[in-house]
Protein backbone atom coordinates (compact mmCIF):
# COMPACT_ATOMS: atom_id res chain seq x y z
CA UNK A 1 0.00 0.00 0.00
CA UNK A 2 1.37 3.39 -0.96
CA UNK A 3 -0.85 5.44 1.30
CA UNK A 4 -1.04 6.17 5.02
CA UNK A 5 -2.72 3.44 7.04
CA UNK A 6 -4.83 5.89 8.96
CA UNK A 7 -5.41 9.60 9.25
CA UNK A 8 -6.09 11.46 12.47
CA UNK A 9 -6.26 15.15 13.16
CA UNK A 10 -6.12 16.37 16.74
CA UNK A 11 -6.64 20.09 16.22
CA UNK A 12 -8.17 20.71 12.80
CA UNK A 13 -11.81 20.14 11.98
CA UNK A 14 -14.87 19.42 14.07
CA UNK A 15 -13.83 15.97 15.32
CA UNK A 16 -10.75 17.56 16.83
CA UNK A 17 -12.82 20.22 18.61
CA UNK A 18 -14.75 17.68 20.62
CA UNK A 19 -11.49 16.21 21.85
CA UNK A 20 -10.16 19.49 23.16
CA UNK A 21 -13.44 20.44 24.85
CA UNK A 22 -12.72 17.97 27.68
CA UNK A 23 -11.99 19.21 31.21
CA UNK A 24 -8.37 19.97 31.79
CA UNK A 25 -6.80 17.52 34.22
CA UNK A 26 -5.90 18.88 37.66
CA UNK A 27 -2.97 18.13 39.88
CA UNK A 28 -1.86 18.64 43.50
CA UNK A 29 0.15 21.71 44.44
CA UNK A 30 0.68 24.11 47.34
CA UNK A 31 0.76 27.87 47.03
CA UNK A 32 2.32 30.34 49.47
CA UNK A 33 3.06 34.03 49.58
CA UNK A 34 5.95 33.58 52.00
CA UNK A 35 8.24 30.82 53.27
CA UNK A 36 6.77 31.36 56.74
CA UNK A 37 3.29 30.37 55.53
CA UNK A 38 4.83 27.26 54.05
CA UNK A 39 6.68 26.27 57.24
CA UNK A 40 3.43 26.69 59.18
CA UNK A 41 1.68 24.23 56.87
CA UNK A 42 1.30 20.82 58.44
CA UNK A 43 3.52 18.14 56.97
CA UNK A 44 6.07 20.48 55.43
CA UNK A 45 9.50 21.06 56.92
CA UNK A 46 11.46 24.31 56.93
CA UNK A 47 14.10 22.63 54.81
CA UNK A 48 11.55 21.66 52.17
CA UNK A 49 10.01 25.11 52.19
CA UNK A 50 13.27 27.00 51.82
CA UNK A 51 14.43 24.59 49.13
CA UNK A 52 11.31 25.08 47.04
CA UNK A 53 11.19 28.81 47.64
CA UNK A 54 14.80 29.13 46.48
CA UNK A 55 14.03 27.06 43.39
CA UNK A 56 11.14 29.39 42.52
CA UNK A 57 13.12 32.55 43.32
CA UNK A 58 15.96 31.37 41.09
CA UNK A 59 13.63 31.30 38.07
CA UNK A 60 11.99 34.64 38.77
CA UNK A 61 14.25 36.92 36.70
CA UNK A 62 14.24 34.52 33.76
CA UNK A 63 10.54 33.75 33.48
CA UNK A 64 8.84 36.95 34.68
CA UNK A 65 7.27 39.12 31.95
CA UNK A 66 9.54 41.97 30.87
CA UNK A 67 8.75 45.64 30.21
CA UNK A 68 10.69 48.52 28.74
CA UNK A 69 9.36 51.02 31.27
CA UNK A 70 8.33 50.96 34.90
CA UNK A 71 5.05 52.65 33.96
CA UNK A 72 4.13 49.87 31.50
CA UNK A 73 4.93 47.25 34.11
CA UNK A 74 2.95 49.05 36.81
CA UNK A 75 -0.02 49.36 34.48
CA UNK A 76 -0.26 45.57 34.66
CA UNK A 77 1.02 44.90 38.17
CA UNK A 78 0.10 48.05 40.11
CA UNK A 79 2.07 50.83 41.80
CA UNK A 80 5.03 49.41 43.72
CA UNK A 81 4.40 46.14 41.91
CA UNK A 82 7.56 46.12 39.80
CA UNK A 83 11.32 46.03 40.02
CA UNK A 84 14.25 46.41 37.64
CA UNK A 85 15.25 43.19 35.91
CA UNK A 86 18.92 42.20 35.77
CA UNK A 87 19.01 42.93 32.01
CA UNK A 88 19.78 45.93 29.86
CA UNK A 89 18.51 46.87 26.44
CA UNK A 90 20.92 47.30 23.51
CA UNK A 91 21.10 50.99 24.26
CA UNK A 92 21.73 50.48 27.98
CA UNK A 93 18.16 51.14 29.16
CA UNK A 94 16.55 49.36 32.11
CA UNK A 95 14.14 46.44 31.80
CA UNK A 96 11.33 45.98 34.33
CA UNK A 97 9.44 42.99 35.68
CA UNK A 98 6.77 42.35 38.33
CA UNK A 99 7.74 41.48 41.89
CA UNK A 100 7.43 37.86 42.81
CA UNK A 101 4.18 37.58 44.81
CA UNK A 102 4.48 34.00 45.95
CA UNK A 103 5.49 30.54 44.86
CA UNK A 104 3.96 27.25 43.91
CA UNK A 105 5.33 23.98 45.24
CA UNK A 106 4.89 21.17 42.82
CA UNK A 107 7.25 18.21 43.06
CA UNK A 108 7.09 18.17 46.88
CA UNK A 109 3.34 17.58 46.72
CA UNK A 110 3.82 14.49 44.56
CA UNK A 111 1.72 16.13 41.85
CA UNK A 112 2.64 17.16 38.35
CA UNK A 113 2.90 20.89 39.02
CA UNK A 114 6.26 22.55 38.46
CA UNK A 115 7.73 24.56 41.32
CA UNK A 116 7.76 28.17 40.19
CA UNK A 117 7.34 31.84 41.12
CA UNK A 118 3.86 33.43 41.11
CA UNK A 119 2.59 36.92 40.41
CA UNK A 120 -0.50 39.04 41.03
CA UNK A 121 -1.80 41.36 38.35
CA UNK A 122 -3.56 44.59 39.25
CA UNK A 123 -6.81 43.73 37.45
CA UNK A 124 -7.15 40.33 39.15
CA UNK A 125 -5.29 40.81 42.42
CA UNK A 126 -7.17 38.09 44.34
CA UNK A 127 -5.70 35.37 42.22
CA UNK A 128 -2.17 34.22 41.59
CA UNK A 129 -0.82 34.00 38.06
CA UNK A 130 2.03 31.97 36.74
CA UNK A 131 4.80 33.60 34.76
CA UNK A 132 2.99 32.24 31.70
CA UNK A 133 -0.01 34.37 32.70
CA UNK A 134 -2.30 31.52 33.70
CA UNK A 135 -4.57 32.20 36.65
CA UNK A 136 -4.35 29.44 39.26
CA UNK A 137 -6.72 30.74 41.92
CA UNK A 138 -6.17 32.56 45.20
CA UNK A 139 -5.99 29.68 47.69
CA UNK A 140 -3.07 29.70 50.12
CA UNK A 141 -1.88 26.24 51.11
CA UNK A 142 -2.67 22.92 49.48
CA UNK A 143 -4.83 23.15 46.41
CA UNK A 144 -5.66 21.69 43.01
CA UNK A 145 -4.40 23.46 39.91
CA UNK A 146 -4.79 22.82 36.21
CA UNK A 147 -1.94 20.62 35.01
CA UNK A 148 -1.40 22.74 31.95
CA UNK A 149 -1.32 26.02 33.84
CA UNK A 150 1.11 24.59 36.36
CA UNK A 151 3.67 23.41 33.81
CA UNK A 152 7.20 24.67 33.64
CA UNK A 153 7.17 28.41 32.90
CA UNK A 154 8.86 29.58 29.74
CA UNK A 155 11.70 32.04 29.70
CA UNK A 156 10.55 35.60 28.91
CA UNK A 157 12.83 37.89 27.01
CA UNK A 158 12.48 41.58 26.59
CA UNK A 159 11.38 42.19 23.01
CA UNK A 160 12.91 45.43 21.80
CA UNK A 161 11.32 45.53 18.40
CA UNK A 162 8.72 43.72 16.28
CA UNK A 163 7.68 43.85 12.67
CA UNK A 164 11.08 43.22 11.11
CA UNK A 165 9.67 40.41 8.97
CA UNK A 166 6.70 40.43 6.62
CA UNK A 167 7.46 43.41 4.37
CA UNK A 168 7.89 41.32 1.21
CA UNK A 169 4.58 39.55 1.68
CA UNK A 170 2.85 42.93 1.93
CA UNK A 171 4.76 44.35 -1.02
CA UNK A 172 4.14 41.47 -3.45
CA UNK A 173 0.56 40.76 -2.45
CA UNK A 174 1.25 37.14 -3.29
CA UNK A 175 1.06 34.25 -0.88
CA UNK A 176 4.40 33.02 0.37
CA UNK A 177 3.50 29.43 -0.38
CA UNK A 178 3.78 27.75 -3.76
CA UNK B 1 -2.30 7.75 -16.65
CA UNK B 2 -5.82 8.73 -17.56
CA UNK B 3 -8.23 11.44 -16.55
CA UNK B 4 -11.58 9.99 -15.55
CA UNK B 5 -14.84 11.77 -15.09
CA UNK B 6 -16.18 10.59 -11.73
CA UNK B 7 -19.23 11.19 -9.59
CA UNK B 8 -18.67 13.71 -6.81
CA UNK B 9 -19.51 12.81 -3.25
CA UNK B 10 -22.83 14.49 -2.42
CA UNK B 11 -21.58 15.78 0.91
CA UNK B 12 -18.00 16.67 0.11
CA UNK B 13 -18.44 20.21 1.40
CA UNK B 14 -19.56 18.93 4.80
CA UNK B 15 -16.70 16.45 4.82
CA UNK B 16 -14.35 19.35 4.11
CA UNK B 17 -15.76 21.28 7.07
CA UNK B 18 -15.40 18.27 9.34
CA UNK B 19 -11.77 17.94 8.38
CA UNK B 20 -10.88 21.61 8.68
CA UNK B 21 -10.46 22.12 4.92
CA UNK B 22 -11.46 25.78 4.83
CA UNK B 23 -9.98 26.97 1.54
CA UNK B 24 -11.57 24.55 -0.95
CA UNK B 25 -13.38 27.36 -2.80
CA UNK B 26 -11.38 30.56 -2.32
CA UNK B 27 -13.20 33.73 -3.43
CA UNK B 28 -15.92 31.57 -4.95
CA UNK B 29 -13.47 29.92 -7.36
CA UNK B 30 -13.31 26.18 -7.25
CA UNK B 31 -9.98 24.81 -6.01
CA UNK B 32 -10.80 21.30 -4.84
CA UNK B 33 -12.31 19.53 -7.87
CA UNK B 34 -13.41 15.90 -7.56
CA UNK B 35 -15.55 15.85 -10.68
CA UNK B 36 -12.52 14.19 -12.25
CA UNK B 37 -9.73 12.02 -10.97
CA UNK B 38 -6.45 10.80 -12.44
CA UNK B 39 -5.78 7.09 -12.53
CA UNK B 40 -2.19 5.84 -12.54
CA UNK B 41 -0.71 2.39 -12.74
CA UNK B 42 1.62 1.34 -9.95
CA UNK B 43 4.43 1.13 -12.48
CA UNK B 44 3.87 4.72 -13.56
CA UNK B 45 4.01 5.88 -9.95
CA UNK B 46 6.99 3.86 -8.87
CA UNK B 47 9.18 3.91 -11.95
CA UNK B 48 8.28 7.22 -13.55
CA UNK B 49 7.70 9.48 -10.54
CA UNK B 50 8.76 8.06 -7.18
CA UNK B 51 12.06 6.60 -8.37
CA UNK B 52 13.13 9.70 -10.31
CA UNK B 53 12.19 12.00 -7.41
CA UNK B 54 14.42 9.96 -5.12
CA UNK B 55 17.28 10.11 -7.58
CA UNK B 56 16.83 13.81 -8.26
CA UNK B 57 16.93 14.53 -4.54
CA UNK B 58 20.36 12.92 -4.36
CA UNK B 59 21.46 15.01 -7.34
CA UNK B 60 20.14 18.10 -5.56
CA UNK B 61 22.28 17.20 -2.57
CA UNK B 62 25.31 17.23 -4.86
CA UNK B 63 24.39 20.73 -5.97
CA UNK B 64 24.09 21.89 -2.36
CA UNK B 65 27.36 20.17 -1.53
CA UNK B 66 29.00 22.13 -4.33
CA UNK B 67 27.36 25.38 -3.25
CA UNK B 68 28.58 24.88 0.32
CA UNK B 69 32.15 24.42 -0.93
CA UNK B 70 32.16 27.12 -3.63
CA UNK B 71 30.84 30.58 -2.82
CA UNK B 72 30.69 31.37 -6.53
CA UNK B 73 27.66 29.05 -6.82
CA UNK B 74 25.80 31.00 -4.14
CA UNK B 75 26.74 34.23 -5.89
CA UNK B 76 25.22 32.95 -9.12
CA UNK B 77 22.06 32.11 -7.21
CA UNK B 78 22.04 35.69 -5.86
CA UNK B 79 22.22 34.58 -2.25
CA UNK B 80 23.17 37.80 -0.41
CA UNK B 81 26.82 37.87 0.58
CA UNK B 82 26.18 37.96 4.31
CA UNK B 83 24.13 34.74 4.09
CA UNK B 84 26.54 32.65 2.06
CA UNK B 85 28.39 31.41 5.13
CA UNK B 86 25.12 30.81 6.95
CA UNK B 87 23.69 28.74 4.10
CA UNK B 88 26.89 26.73 3.75
CA UNK B 89 27.05 26.10 7.50
CA UNK B 90 23.45 24.93 7.62
CA UNK B 91 24.43 22.25 5.12
CA UNK B 92 27.73 21.35 6.78
CA UNK B 93 25.92 21.05 10.11
CA UNK B 94 23.48 18.65 8.45
CA UNK B 95 20.46 20.64 9.55
CA UNK B 96 17.41 18.53 8.89
CA UNK B 97 14.77 19.41 6.36
CA UNK B 98 11.08 18.61 6.52
CA UNK B 99 9.48 18.63 3.10
CA UNK B 100 9.35 19.83 -0.47
CA UNK B 101 7.52 19.28 -3.73
CA UNK B 102 9.02 18.55 -7.13
CA UNK B 103 6.79 19.61 -10.00
CA UNK B 104 6.95 17.41 -13.09
CA UNK B 105 5.72 17.38 -16.61
CA UNK B 106 4.30 13.88 -17.00
CA UNK B 107 1.62 12.33 -19.19
CA UNK B 108 2.12 8.59 -18.68
CA UNK B 109 4.53 8.16 -21.58
CA UNK B 110 8.21 8.90 -21.51
CA UNK B 111 10.21 10.20 -18.58
CA UNK B 112 8.81 12.79 -16.19
CA UNK B 113 10.59 16.13 -16.59
CA UNK B 114 11.37 18.32 -13.61
CA UNK B 115 9.95 21.83 -14.07
CA UNK B 116 11.03 23.06 -10.68
CA UNK B 117 11.51 22.18 -7.05
CA UNK B 118 9.39 23.94 -4.44
CA UNK B 119 11.80 23.06 -1.69
CA UNK B 120 11.21 25.93 0.69
CA UNK B 121 7.54 26.97 1.04
CA UNK B 122 5.28 24.48 -0.72
CA UNK B 123 1.56 24.56 -0.02
CA UNK B 124 -1.18 22.15 -1.19
CA UNK B 125 0.16 19.91 1.56
CA UNK B 126 -2.97 19.50 3.66
CA UNK B 127 -5.25 18.69 0.73
CA UNK B 128 -2.66 16.22 -0.58
CA UNK B 129 -2.12 14.47 2.73
CA UNK B 130 -5.60 14.53 4.25
CA UNK B 131 -8.43 15.50 1.99
CA UNK B 132 -7.21 13.53 -0.99
CA UNK B 133 -6.77 10.49 1.27
CA UNK B 134 -10.28 10.86 2.70
CA UNK B 135 -11.62 11.22 -0.84
CA UNK B 136 -10.12 7.88 -1.85
CA UNK B 137 -11.51 6.05 1.17
CA UNK B 138 -15.01 7.44 0.61
CA UNK B 139 -14.81 7.11 -3.17
CA UNK B 140 -14.13 3.40 -2.76
CA UNK B 141 -16.94 3.01 -0.18
CA UNK B 142 -19.38 4.78 -2.49
CA UNK B 143 -18.30 2.90 -5.61
CA UNK B 144 -16.92 6.01 -7.26
CA UNK B 145 -13.61 4.27 -7.83
CA UNK B 146 -13.06 0.49 -7.64
CA UNK B 147 -12.33 -1.23 -4.32
CA UNK B 148 -8.67 -2.06 -4.02
CA UNK B 149 -7.51 1.25 -5.44
CA UNK B 150 -4.53 2.88 -3.80
CA UNK B 151 -2.91 6.30 -3.70
CA UNK B 152 0.67 7.60 -3.67
CA UNK B 153 0.24 9.29 -0.32
CA UNK B 154 1.97 8.38 2.92
CA UNK B 155 2.45 12.08 3.67
CA UNK B 156 0.58 12.18 6.96
CA UNK B 157 2.44 9.31 8.58
CA UNK B 158 5.79 10.50 7.30
CA UNK B 159 5.31 14.11 8.37
CA UNK B 160 4.54 13.10 11.94
CA UNK B 161 7.50 10.76 11.95
CA UNK B 162 9.86 13.34 10.43
CA UNK B 163 8.84 16.16 12.79
CA UNK B 164 9.50 13.81 15.70
CA UNK B 165 13.06 13.27 14.49
CA UNK B 166 14.24 16.86 14.60
CA UNK B 167 15.22 16.54 18.24
CA UNK B 168 13.04 19.52 19.14
CA UNK B 169 13.25 19.91 22.93
CA UNK B 170 10.94 22.87 23.47
CA UNK B 171 7.94 24.33 21.73
CA UNK B 172 7.93 24.43 17.95
CA UNK B 173 6.83 27.81 16.60
CA UNK B 174 5.07 27.81 13.22
CA UNK B 175 4.73 31.06 11.31
CA UNK B 176 3.32 32.35 8.05
CA UNK B 177 2.40 35.80 6.74
CA UNK B 178 -0.91 37.41 7.68
CA UNK B 179 -3.95 37.30 5.40
CA UNK B 180 -3.08 34.14 3.48
CA UNK B 181 -5.70 31.46 4.08
CA UNK B 182 -3.84 28.81 2.17
CA UNK B 183 -0.57 29.42 3.98
CA UNK B 184 -2.38 29.48 7.32
CA UNK B 185 -4.08 26.19 6.45
CA UNK B 186 -0.67 24.68 5.77
CA UNK B 187 0.85 25.67 9.09
CA UNK B 188 -2.31 24.64 10.94
CA UNK B 189 -1.92 21.23 9.42
CA UNK B 190 1.77 20.99 10.26
CA UNK B 191 0.97 22.14 13.79
CA UNK B 192 -1.50 19.27 14.03
CA UNK B 193 1.22 16.86 12.88
CA UNK B 194 3.68 18.32 15.40
CA UNK B 195 1.19 17.81 18.24
CA UNK B 196 0.79 14.22 17.16
CA UNK B 197 4.57 13.90 17.25
CA UNK B 198 4.34 14.91 20.92
CA UNK B 199 5.60 18.49 20.58
CA UNK B 200 4.28 21.65 22.17
CA UNK B 201 3.44 24.19 19.49
CA UNK B 202 2.87 27.94 19.08
CA UNK B 203 1.38 29.36 15.93
CA UNK B 204 2.14 32.93 14.94
CA UNK B 205 2.58 35.38 12.07
CA UNK B 206 6.02 36.31 10.78
CA UNK B 207 5.01 39.96 11.23
CA UNK B 208 4.76 39.33 14.98
CA UNK B 209 8.25 37.95 15.41
CA UNK B 210 10.16 40.09 17.87
CA UNK B 211 13.81 40.69 18.57
CA UNK B 212 15.23 40.66 22.11
CA UNK B 213 18.31 42.61 23.14
CA UNK B 214 20.45 39.50 23.22
CA UNK B 215 19.64 38.88 19.53
CA UNK B 216 17.14 36.09 20.01
CA UNK B 217 13.79 36.12 18.25
CA UNK B 218 10.65 36.17 20.41
CA UNK B 219 6.96 35.38 20.05
CA UNK B 220 4.09 37.57 21.24
CA UNK B 221 4.49 36.19 24.78
CA UNK B 222 8.13 37.28 24.71
CA UNK B 223 9.20 33.67 24.79
CA UNK B 224 12.30 32.78 22.80
CA UNK B 225 11.72 31.22 19.38
CA UNK B 226 14.17 28.36 19.43
CA UNK B 227 12.62 26.21 16.68
CA UNK B 228 10.78 27.91 13.86
CA UNK B 229 8.89 26.36 10.99
CA UNK B 230 8.44 29.31 8.64
CA UNK B 231 6.19 29.20 5.62
CA UNK B 232 7.97 32.26 4.33
CA UNK B 233 10.62 32.20 1.62
CA UNK B 234 14.25 32.36 2.59
CA UNK B 235 15.01 35.12 0.10
CA UNK B 236 12.36 37.29 1.75
CA UNK B 237 13.63 36.58 5.25
CA UNK B 238 17.16 37.44 4.15
CA UNK B 239 16.12 40.72 2.53
CA UNK B 240 13.96 42.06 5.36
CA UNK B 241 14.84 44.22 8.34
CA UNK B 242 15.46 41.37 10.80
CA UNK B 243 17.24 39.29 8.18
CA UNK B 244 20.70 40.27 9.30
CA UNK B 245 19.85 39.02 12.80
CA UNK B 246 19.11 35.47 11.66
CA UNK B 247 22.65 34.05 11.85
CA UNK B 248 23.10 35.24 15.45
CA UNK B 249 19.60 34.42 16.66
CA UNK B 250 20.18 30.86 17.77
CA UNK B 251 16.87 29.97 16.11
CA UNK B 252 16.82 26.70 14.24
CA UNK B 253 14.85 27.25 11.04
CA UNK B 254 12.70 24.68 9.25
CA UNK B 255 13.25 24.56 6.33
CA UNK B 256 16.98 25.05 6.95
CA UNK B 257 19.04 27.72 5.18
CA UNK B 258 20.39 25.35 2.53
CA UNK B 259 16.88 25.02 1.09
CA UNK B 260 17.53 28.48 -0.39
CA UNK B 261 19.74 26.70 -2.93
CA UNK B 262 17.05 24.20 -3.94
CA UNK B 263 14.09 26.57 -4.12
CA UNK B 264 16.01 28.84 -6.48
CA UNK B 265 15.27 28.23 -10.18
CA UNK B 266 19.02 28.47 -10.73
CA UNK B 267 19.05 24.94 -9.28
CA UNK B 268 17.69 23.70 -12.60
CA UNK B 269 20.58 25.26 -14.51
CA UNK B 270 23.07 23.82 -12.03
CA UNK B 271 21.50 20.37 -12.27
CA UNK B 272 21.76 20.48 -16.07
CA UNK B 273 25.35 21.66 -15.84
CA UNK B 274 26.27 18.76 -13.55
CA UNK B 275 23.99 16.04 -14.98
CA UNK B 276 23.51 17.09 -18.59
CA UNK B 277 21.33 14.68 -20.50
CA UNK B 278 19.65 13.13 -17.46
CA UNK B 279 16.25 11.85 -18.64
CA UNK B 280 14.30 13.68 -15.92
CA UNK B 281 15.90 17.06 -16.54
CA UNK B 282 15.06 19.73 -19.08
CA UNK B 283 17.95 21.61 -20.70
CA UNK B 284 18.26 24.76 -18.58
CA UNK B 285 20.76 27.61 -18.45
CA UNK B 286 21.33 30.85 -16.62
CA UNK B 287 20.25 33.58 -19.04
CA UNK B 288 23.76 35.01 -19.24
CA UNK B 289 25.28 31.63 -20.11
CA UNK B 290 26.36 31.56 -23.80
CA UNK B 291 25.11 27.96 -23.95
CA UNK B 292 21.56 29.28 -23.51
CA UNK B 293 21.73 29.94 -27.25
CA UNK B 294 21.56 26.16 -27.83
CA UNK B 295 17.85 26.24 -26.86
CA UNK B 296 16.90 26.76 -30.53
CA UNK B 297 14.89 29.88 -29.93
CA UNK B 298 12.09 28.15 -28.07
CA UNK B 299 12.29 28.30 -24.32
CA UNK B 300 10.70 29.50 -21.10
CA UNK B 301 12.15 32.33 -19.04
CA UNK B 302 11.71 31.91 -15.30
CA UNK B 303 12.90 34.28 -12.56
CA UNK B 304 15.46 32.78 -10.19
CA UNK B 305 13.05 33.56 -7.39
CA UNK B 306 9.32 33.36 -7.99
CA UNK B 307 6.19 31.48 -7.10
CA UNK B 308 2.90 30.40 -8.59
CA UNK B 309 3.88 31.02 -12.18
CA UNK B 310 4.50 34.73 -11.74
CA UNK B 311 6.81 36.49 -14.22
CA UNK B 312 7.22 33.44 -16.44
CA UNK B 313 7.60 34.18 -20.17
CA UNK B 314 7.44 31.90 -23.21
CA UNK B 315 9.83 32.78 -25.99
CA UNK B 316 9.78 31.59 -29.61
CA UNK B 317 12.39 32.63 -32.12
CA UNK B 318 13.49 35.41 -29.86
CA UNK B 319 9.97 36.79 -29.42
CA UNK B 320 7.98 36.65 -26.23
CA UNK B 321 4.74 34.93 -27.18
CA UNK B 322 3.17 34.78 -23.75
CA UNK B 323 4.09 36.15 -20.36
CA UNK B 324 2.70 36.31 -16.87
CA UNK B 325 2.66 39.34 -14.62
CA UNK B 326 4.17 39.34 -11.22
CA UNK B 327 6.48 41.03 -8.78
CA UNK B 328 9.57 38.89 -9.39
CA UNK B 329 12.59 38.87 -11.66
CA UNK B 330 14.96 41.42 -10.15
CA UNK B 331 17.57 38.73 -9.41
CA UNK B 332 17.76 37.44 -12.98
CA UNK B 333 16.32 34.54 -14.97
CA UNK B 334 16.95 31.05 -16.21
CA UNK B 335 16.02 29.73 -19.63
CA UNK B 336 14.44 26.31 -19.65
CA UNK B 337 13.69 24.21 -22.74
CA UNK B 338 10.03 24.43 -23.73
CA UNK B 339 8.14 21.34 -22.56
CA UNK B 340 4.45 22.16 -22.58
CA UNK B 341 2.12 20.70 -19.99
CA UNK B 342 0.19 17.76 -21.43
CA UNK B 343 -3.46 18.22 -22.29
CA UNK B 344 -6.11 15.91 -20.88
CA UNK B 345 -9.30 17.22 -22.38
CA UNK B 346 -9.26 20.92 -21.78
CA UNK B 347 -7.13 20.62 -18.70
CA UNK B 348 -3.38 20.58 -18.23
CA UNK B 349 -2.17 18.68 -15.18
CA UNK B 350 1.08 19.13 -13.32
CA UNK B 351 2.32 16.22 -11.19
CA UNK B 352 3.77 17.36 -7.89
CA UNK B 353 5.76 14.71 -6.05
CA UNK B 354 6.13 15.31 -2.33
CA UNK B 355 9.26 14.54 -0.42
CA UNK B 356 9.29 14.28 3.36
CA UNK B 357 12.71 14.28 5.00
CA UNK B 358 14.04 13.87 1.44
CA UNK B 359 12.09 10.69 0.70
CA UNK B 360 9.27 10.55 -1.87
CA UNK B 361 6.03 10.42 0.09
CA UNK B 362 3.09 11.31 -2.10
CA UNK B 363 1.67 13.20 -5.02
CA UNK B 364 -0.74 15.96 -5.91
CA UNK B 365 -2.14 16.95 -9.25
CA UNK B 366 -3.05 20.51 -10.00
CA UNK B 367 -4.76 21.41 -13.22
CA UNK B 368 -4.85 24.69 -15.02
CA UNK B 369 -6.44 25.69 -18.31
CA UNK B 370 -3.36 27.41 -19.61
CA UNK B 371 0.30 26.74 -20.19
CA UNK B 372 1.38 27.59 -16.66
CA UNK B 373 0.13 26.22 -13.35
CA UNK B 374 -0.84 29.30 -11.39
CA UNK B 375 -2.58 30.21 -8.19
CA UNK B 376 -5.89 29.51 -9.97
CA UNK B 377 -5.12 25.84 -10.61
CA UNK B 378 -7.52 23.20 -9.34
CA UNK B 379 -6.55 20.30 -7.15
CA UNK B 380 -7.73 17.00 -8.65
CA UNK B 381 -7.36 13.76 -6.67
CA UNK B 382 -5.59 10.68 -8.01
CA UNK B 383 -5.75 6.94 -7.46
CA UNK B 384 -3.65 3.95 -8.38
CA UNK B 385 -5.32 1.00 -10.08
CA UNK B 386 -3.65 -1.53 -12.34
Amino acid sequence: MKRSGKIALVMMGTSALTLTACEEPKTEAAIFETVEQCVAEQGLTAEQCYGEFDAAKAQHAEVAPKYASQADCEADFGPEGCEAAPYRTDTGGSVFMPLMAGFMMGQMMSGRAYTQPLYRSQDDSKNFRTANNRSIGGTIGRTQVSERAAGRPAQKLHTQQRGGFGARARATGFGAGA
Amino acid sequence: MERRTVRQRDNWREVAEEHGFTFHTPEGERYWDESHAYRFTLREIEEDLEGPAEELEQMCFEVVERAAADEEVLRRLKVPEMFRGYVADSWRNRERNLYGRMDFRYDGSGPAKLYEYNADTPTALYESAIFQWVWLEQAMEQGIVPEGSDQFNSLHERLIDAIGRFGIDGPLHLACARDTDEDLGTIEYLEDCARQAGLGTRRMFVEDIGLAEDGRFTDLDDEPVRWLFKLYPWEWLMAEEFGSRIPGSGTQFIEPGWKAVLSNKGLLALLWEMFEGHPNLLPTFFEDDPKAATLDGRYVCKPLLSREGANIAFVENGRTVMDFDGPYGAEGFIRQAHAPLPSFGERRPMCGVWLVASEPAGMCIREDKGAVTTDDARFVPHFILD
